[in-house]
């Protein structure tokens, strides 16, 4: 917008910044005009500002308040970090519903119906080990990442034999260097050869991305009616970057594996959506109509769930196992001996539910494990906090990925 | 910024201590069969509260002396059945299974019916919830009989513990939701436009009967005349392994020699019984009485 056209009230929706990068106001700032005035003698010409918001009645913010304690129901209402993360849902869903989005109706928010597609078994009739069978025996996992790790396992491994090998997939290298030029890493000038980003990144780092930009393009094929591809990978992202900003509390942790833990912790699910795709949706509608999480209905409904299968998945796949341990035990951390990276994606996948609600997220919180969060030993701020770091990440590095 | 006061809070009133959930998790369980695990203790409280304040109770340890002592403690178990219960169910619902049913199981169990020269079938659907299971029943019959069905002397037993859903269920009348899975013909046929959504046509309503009944009462199961074949989808999930032996041996009498169940899709007798010879069919497993 012209600065001519600015008026009081009305919000920054990025930082402010000279052309030198200096900061003059930040993103989310609602203007006045003394602001005006400074941003008129400072030379600036045009503004990005949010769309206006659309006036909440009292009946309205009853009905986003009800819409998001829905997805609480069935966690400990009087255990703070719990409370601070509905607080978190409330103000977004509250935005977005100002910013022109609509409360899904309750029928929306139901699964399609998959009565054409078959499952690989009946229940009982085969269990995780089946379904992993079936698909590695249908495909192979994507090479490259083997290739990596060949090279970095080798003595005498250099930044450019490194970047030669990731340099013969054109499709890996682009992602990648889209993903180091994210603010996620916050290098201040533009990264645009692979051997850089090894320089800059490091090479177990940018062989962890390498692993979880690689195993999301192995998902192709998932049947469409069970779950939007966008959403999933987008509440999948979220959970990679809440964990990264979390490991980052902790010392002694590569940022990037957490960050690739939180990425594929559902992975296990897309393999059922693809074996037994009307056993999935069963469970999602018992999960929506009790009012409990997935992971609980599908233990219930199919009898095993989208860690039992990530386990053989990962295995089999010959993952590191400090990474398929971590995903596999997202939702028991605190049954692994060593629960700090399981921990972290446990309280990953909370937040990420959490802020996905207001944008069409279906199923309702699974719960923070309460050892988990203790064991981060972070404060309740910290949340809110993290909150608006992934807010600022979030939308360049889905674009990295996709 | 926040439209919401700083100290709106995720409790909306009396919490359930351990002690009384773990009373009402066991009365639920004796009266209903139904076991409510810890893990959804939240939950529970939550679906418990409203009811509560209109009784204006203070806890819920006075709201199981209500149940267990108050005048109107007959009233308040329907209220309570209804509560725990859930709805999930279409026309139609899993196309596949009630294909393989029609074809393998159905078909073949008519034809047997007319050899001995008899037009008598019974079938029992418990747990009907709000009717489109039975209805769907009587409609395949329909289909599979033609012109013929009305020689025939049917009775399609439905019952649930839902009070409101068993109205619903004689009432007859179904929104857009229910009707999903519903092909277009089968809508046309056997349906009747209103304003209030599609009524089952009187023809097919007629052949079933719906009651109020708990699974979780010996004697009101024996009260089921026997049948030809059971189905029991999506209920026996909420019972525990004791309960779902119970309910299953109950089916296993009720039937005739020859006679099939039918679960859910999420459900087996793996674990529960041998009684019965499984036959395997794409969508569906029958269990068959010998």
């Amino acid at each position: 917008m012209r600065i001519d056209e600015l008026k009081s009230g009305m919000i920054l929706s990025a930082d402010l910044k000279t052309r030198d990068g200096r900061m003059l106001l930040p993103g989310g700032l609602e203007l006045d005009d003394r602001h005006i005035r400074m941003l008129a003698r400072a030379g600036i010409e045009e503004v990005d500002v949010a769309p206006p918001l659309m006036e909440l009645d009292a009946e309205m913010v009853r009905a986003v308040e009800g819409y998001v304690r829905d997805f609480y129901l069935y966690v400990n209402p009087d255990y703070a970090p719990m409370l601070e993360l509905f607080r978190i849902s409330l103000d977004r869903t509250a935005m977005a519903v100002a910013s022109g989005w609509k409360l899904p109706s309750p029928e929306t928010r139901r699964a399609q119906t998959v009565e054409h597609l078959d499952d690989l078994f009946l229940k009982d009739m085969g269990g995780p080990e089946d379904i992993v069978k079936h698909e590695t025996d249908l495909a192979s996992f994507p090479d490259m990442y083997f290739r990596i790790r060949e090279v970095l396992d080798s003595p005498n491994v250099s930044a450019d034999r490194l970047a030669k090998v990731v340099s013969t997939d054109v499709g890996l290298s682009a992602k990648l260097l889209k993903l180091v030029n994210s603010p996620f890493y916050g290098f201040t000038s533009s990264i645009d050869s692979i051997s850089r980003a090894v320089a800059l990144v490091g090479g177990q780092e940018l062989s962890s991305l390498a692993l979880g930009v690689s195993t999301i393009s192995y998902f192709k094929d998932i049947p469409h009616e069970l779950v939007s591809m966008e959403q999933f990978w987008r509440h999948s992202i979220s959970c990679g970057i809440f964990a990264r900003l979390l490991a980052e509390q902790q010392s002694g942790l590569q940022a990037e594996r957490l960050f690739v833990a939180g990425l594929l912790h559902d992975v296990g699910r897309l393999i059922m959506f693809k074996k037994i795709p009307y056993a999935s949706r069963e469970a999602m509608l018992f999960a929506r109509e009790n009012s409990i999480p997935l992971n609980e209905a599908e233990l219930e409904v199919i009898g095993f769930s989208h860690t039992d299968v990530s386990r053989y998945l990962l295995e089999s796949w010959k993952f590191p196992q400090g990474l398929s341990s971590i995903i596999n035990h997202h939702h028991d951390p605190m049954t692994f001996p060593d629960p700090l990276g399981p921990a972290i994606i446990n309280v990953a996948d909370n937040m990420a539910n959490a802020v996905g609600i207001s944008e069409g997220g279906m199923y309702v919180m699974p719960g923070i494990a309460e050892q988990a969060w203790e064991t981060l030993g972070l404060d309740v701020n910290f949340i809110r906090d993290a909150v608006t770091a992934h807010d600022e990440q979030i939308d360049q590095i889905q674009r990295a990925f996709f | 910024m926040s439209l919401f006061s700083s100290s709106i809070s995720l409790r909306k009133g009396i919490s359930i201590t351990d002690e009384e959930f773990v009373q009402l998790r066991d009365f639920i369980y004796e009266k209903s069969g139904i076991f409510v695990d810890q893990k959804r203790k939240y939950l529970f409280e939550s679906r418990f509260r409203k009811r509560l304040q209109e009784l204006g109770l203070n806890s819920f340890g006075d709201y199981h002396k209500f149940l267990k002592f108050d005048s109107s403690r007959k009233e308040e178990m329907i209220r309570l059945f209804e509560m725990i219960t859930t709805n999930e169910t279409s026309f139609y619902r899993d196309t596949k299974q009630l294909e393989a049913f029609t074809d393998k199981v159905l078909s073949p169990l008519v034809a047997d019916i007319r050899k001995q020269g008899k037009k008598d079938l019974n079938i029992w659907s418990a747990g009907c919830s709000s009717g489109e299971e039975p209805y769907t029943l009587a409609i395949l019959l329909f289909e599979l009989l033609g012109m013929d069905a009305a020689r025939w002397n049917i009775r399609i037993n439905a019952n649930d513990i839902s009070m409101a859903m068993i109205n619903k269920a004689r009432e007859g009348v179904y929104n857009d939701y229910a009707m999903k899975t519903t092909p277009e013909a089968i809508k046309k046929k056997y349906f009747i436009n209103e304003a209030g959504g599609l009524r089952i046509k009187p023809e097919v309503a007629k052949l079933v009967d719906f009651r109020l009944m708990n699974l979780n009462d010996p004697l009101a199961l024996k009260r089921i005349p026997r049948s030809h074949i059971v189905f029991c989808r999506n209920v026996i999930i909420y019972f525990d392994e004791d309960m779902k032996k119970r309910v299953i041996n109950a089916f296993y009498d009720n039937l005739m020699p020859g006679g099939y169940l039918l679960l859910g899709h999420s459900e087996s007798l793996h674990k529960i019984t041998k009684a019965f010879k499984p036959e395997f069919h794409p969508g569906t497993i029958a269990y068959k009485k010998e």
